[in-house]
């Protein structure tokens, strides 16, 4: 049967790996400065209009959480609650992909009212997502009378890419982009009982992107941010 | 039967009943953000699409039944009541709501109604794709306009959501897009457009007069 001392130095080799396995690159690219006073708020929304993938709700919920956070707070308006409201200006095929649209959209009066009333300084749209890239290996699991158990070893590549465009709401122009790539692998050894090693791909690319785009709407939050 | 052989039994009942998925839609809609028509619309719901309810007969799929009648009904009694001063159900057919006093007639129907799974697509995202043919009467029952309108909803797989809750969170993005597209382009139709240049100054008179009432009307 099998040796349960060995259990423990094999999740820890596992868990070892799994760390080395992970890897995040952040650009950033600004066109002008960036300004917020107390009371703005920002809103992140998650681009939807690609046929072949959706930007996950949430890794935009995830991010917006890394701006609400720590000592520099941001006002992070939530993606639902601002696409309810803004309903039907906001939905996946309705969205502005220009600030020249945005501006139109503007011109109606209920939608700016809307948007002022949040104060809303920034318009970050998220847009990208994490998927596998790759697998193999393989685990049987069988069950008997005996008992159940599993055996073999799986492993996979997920890959996160992201791309975060900067509208300046106020003044109608786009202010930057962020993007975060990472990639990582995971593994999952069965030794009768399934030991998944998951490699956070998309949960650090968010904690990248999140940090980056702080430091980016607020440069005096760049050590803040880094911690 | 000893217990191994019942248990074993059980666990296969309930990993054919698996294969068997039955959904009602359920999705809380905003009201949008749109200009009024002003003028006074019926809406007659044919009980089909009232109780619309989509059952996967192919024998290579998984059995799906997806109830969207109640939700698509909840949309269109946000959406409705914001693109018309007044909207009043009608219980008859368009042929027969002379009497109602409207100026127009509405009445959705669906032609067609498709899903998708990630299996199936090789996307890590399951949609909903819904075809609607959306009729408009003038106030004597004849057909002023008809056309298609598709509605597309996807949402992306993710860990620890049952394909339930992700079947449903596409089909309540299909009908937020048809929502927005109906509430948007209605007014664009040429055959509509046509009959609003037509009726504007006779509208822009009634709205002078009678006070905005429609959105009580509409469940």
């Amino acid at each position: 049967m099998f040796n349960s001392r060995l259990l423990t130095p094999v999740v820890i080799l596992a868990a070892t790996l799994l760390n080395a396995c992970t890897s995040v690159t952040i650009d950033e690219y600004r066109q002008g400065a960036s300004h917020l006073s107390d009371g703005d708020a920002i809103v992140l929304l998650g681009r939807r209009h690609s046929s072949d993938y959706e930007t996950e709700p949430e890794l935009v919920s995830c991010i917006g959480g890394i701006l609400e956070g720590g000592t520099k707070a941001i006002n992070v308006i939530g993606e639902r609650e601002f696409l309810d409201s803004l309903y039907p200006w906001f939905e996946p095929r309705t969205a502005p992909m220009s600030m020249k649209r945005l501006d139109q959209m503007s011109e109606r009066i209920e939608f700016a009212n809307a948007l002022d009333r949040y104060n809303i300084s920034y318009i970050i749209w998220v847009d990208g997502n994490t998927e596998t890239t790759s697998s193999s290996g393989s685990i049987g699991c069988s069950i008997g009378a005996g008992g159940a158990g599993c055996f073999g070893f799986g492993t996979w590549d997920k890959e996160s890419d992201y791309e975060a465009t900067i509208w300046d709401y106020k003044n109608r122009e786009i202010l930057g982009i962020v993007s975060a790539g990472a990639t990582g692998t995971s593994y999952m050894p069965a030794l009768v009982v399934p030991i998944p090693l998951i490699a956070r791909v998309q949960a650090n690319a968010c904690k990248g992107m999140g940090a980056q785009l702080k430091t980016f709407l607020d440069p005096s939050s760049a050590g803040v941010a880094a911690q | 039967m000893n217990n191994l052989t019942k248990f074993l039994v059980m666990t296969s009942f309930l990993v054919l009943a698996g294969c068997e998925n039955a959904l009602v839609v359920k999705g809380n809609f905003p009201t949008p953000m749109i200009d009024k028509i002003p003028h006074k619309v019926g809406v007659y719901y044919e009980p089909e699409f009232r109780n619309y309810v989509y059952k996967e007969d192919s024998k290579d799929r998984s059995k799906w039944t997806i109830d969207t009648g109640e939700a698509q009904m909840a949309v269109l009694g946000k959406v409705l009541p914001r693109m018309f001063t007044e909207v009043v159900n009608l219980s008859a057919v368009p042929g027969e709501a002379q009497s109602q006093n409207v100026d127009l007639i509405f009445s959705p129907r669906i032609d067609e109604f498709q899903y998708a799974m990630p299996r199936e697509t090789k996307i890590n995202v399951y949609e909903i794709w819904i075809k609607y043919n959306m009729r408009v009467y003038n106030s004597q029952g004849q057909l002023l306009a008809d056309w298609l309108m598709t509605a597309y909803g996807k949402t992306p797989t993710a860990f620890m959501k049952s394909k339930e809750d992700a079947v449903n969170e596409a089909a309540v993005m299909a009908l937020r897009d048809m929502g927005a597209n109906l509430s948007l382009r209605f007014a664009s139709i040429p055959e509509i457009k046509a009959w609003l240049a037509d009726h504007q100054t006779h509208a822009t008179a009634q709205t002078d007069s009678v006070p905005q009432q429609g959105e009580a009307n509409v469940q």
